[in-house]
């Protein structure tokens, strides 16, 4: 499974939406993740990747896409791809 | 202008006798207790043998993800107040919201959420704690989930007194709506602290009962010569408070009115209960209903069965009620569904209620051997039907010298 496949299995029992309706691009907050929803879903990100996401890198990540890309770049710097 | 009156049109309940009134009336009808041996995984190095637990299952209410973001006092919380408001079929979706309003009673609020999280950082040196831990911890978390789910957008307060919280928020909200600041209020409370560092502090007061030896159901014994001390419990009970005009516009079908709210405080000690305190808060909800003692035929005791508490209501019952003490029924309980602490107010206001609206007299369970210290009239060992009383009282008493008294009457 891919980092995206990962985190879209992880929104979705988190958030309790299907796979398949998580379109990547969408803004988080049409998918009905709220801010403080989504710090709590990247608590349980940064569990399953074991990598940590500055709070200047959070502020910028609107997408489950954008998210992906800052987990892969972190997963990248920590050597564990 | 005639004054305005508060009805209950709605009432909830999760307790240790049950999840739904239903069940919870059945169970002080037959008297069965929901105390019993705590199970190791709650209890572990606590001492504390005994309590009342919810049987619990988050599902259907709550999806599994929900569940693990809301605190076990806030699910009980949210369960009984949407009990409450079915029962009560006030359409909050087309009222004013701005009328309705929120008043909730817990000690501890997330008690299980802050243990783990202490539990992360003490036990294994793991900081990093979940970013929900403060919203599902704080005090105000329970009531405040119920005012989000159904937008409940009038008054909200949020009451911390240790044992009388719930009983304190029922009364405030009763005197919100009758100050004309809202047309209904969600009042109640709930309590879920049956963890093990909060047992282990519990234990540490050395008022606990020990497991009864022959039937840990009956360890509870108020007002028994035999009694060794409270028993902890958990659940919530939620009521619709409504401005009775409002309440009748509506043909809402009104269970009672709650006219009488004492409250003061002993101001002597933090954990002596005070018989002078309990008098004032008693005579005080009898003022504002403009009763006499003799029109209440039934008092549910605070009673938590421990040495000094029962024989100090005891003797504020006679000294308010002089000779009316020999006609009104008393029972404590707690006996059945343990103390729960913040939540014991609002759930033992639904016990009275029971007695007002249909005679049904839920029992001091256990009380073999009656204390002559304790000299009231009993409803010992099995429920009682009588007629139905023209009024009812609950008396909710709590540490650091808290009283609150609520009277009820029938519709």
């Amino acid at each position: 499974m891919d980092t995206l496949d990962r985190i879209k299995d992880l929104a979705a029992k988190e958030f309790s939406i299907e796979p398949n309706n998580l379109d990547p691009s969408a803004q988080l907050d049409t998918l009905g993740i709220d801010s403080l929803s989504f710090i709590e879903f990247m608590f349980k990100v940064e569990e399953e990747f074991g990598v940590s996401v500055s709070d200047e890198k959070l502020k910028g990540i609107k997408t489950l896409a954008d998210l992906e890309r800052h987990v892969a770049a972190a997963l990248a710097t920590a050597g564990k791809v | 202008m005639t004054a305005r009156r508060v009805a209950v049109t709605g009432a909830g309940v999760v307790s240790p006798l049950g999840k739904s009134l239903a069940e919870f009336h059945a169970a002080l009808a037959a008297g069965r207790s929901g105390i019993g041996r705590l199970p190791e995984s709650v209890a572990q190095g606590s001492g504390v043998q005994v309590g009342a637990l919810v049987d619990w299952n988050p599902a259907p209410m709550f999806k599994q993800a929900e569940a693990a973001n809301i605190d076990r006092v806030s699910q009980f919380a949210l369960a009984a107040a949407a009990q409450a408001l079915a029962a009560s079929r006030l359409d909050v979706a087309s009222a004013d919201r701005d009328r309705i309003g929120l008043y909730w009673g817990t000690g501890m609020g997330g008690a299980h959420t802050l243990e783990g999280a202490y539990k992360n950082v003490y036990g294994a040196g793991e900081w990093r704690l979940r970013p929900l831990t403060v919203v599902m911890a704080m005090n105000n978390a329970p009531g405040s989930n119920v005012a989000v789910r159904h937008g409940l957008r009038g008054p909200f307060a949020n009451f911390s007194t240790a044992c009388s919280s719930s009983a304190m928020a029922l009364g405030e909200a009763m005197r919100t709506i009758m100050a004309g600041r809202a047309d209904a209020i969600v009042a109640g409370g709930s309590e879920a602290l049956l963890t093990p560092g909060t047992l282990a502090a519990w234990q540490a007061l050395r008022t606990l009962a020990p497991a009864d030896p022959d039937d840990p159901a009956a360890s509870c014994k108020p007002f028994d010569k035999r009694r060794a001390g409270l028993v902890l419990g958990e659940g919530a009970a939620a009521f619709v408070l409504e401005e009775e005009s409002h309440a009748r516009a509506r043909g809402a079908h009104i269970h009672a009115l709650l006219t009488g709210y004492g409250n003061s405080c002993d101001a002597v000690h933090m954990s002596r209960p005070d018989r002078d305190g309990q008098m004032r808060a008693m005579r005080e909800a009898l003022s504002e209903a403009s009763l006499e003692p003799g029109a209440i035929g039934y008092i549910n005791a605070h009673g938590t069965a421990t040495a000094v508490g029962d024989i100090v209501e005891a003797e504020a019952i006679n000294a308010v009620f002089g000779a009316a003490a020999n006609d009104v029924r008393v029972s404590s309980t707690k006996s059945l569904h343990g103390h729960l602490l913040g939540g014991a107010g609002a759930l033992e206001f639904a016990v009275a209620l029971f007695a007002l609206e249909e005679g049904v007299l839920a029992p001091t369970a256990h009380l073999e051997q009656p204390d002559p210290a304790c000299r009231v009239r009993h409803v010992p060992l099995r429920a009682e039907r009588i007629a139905p009383p023209r009024a009812v009282m609950s008396n909710s008493f709590a540490f650091g010298g808290s009283n609150v008294v609520l009277i009820a009457e029938r519709a």
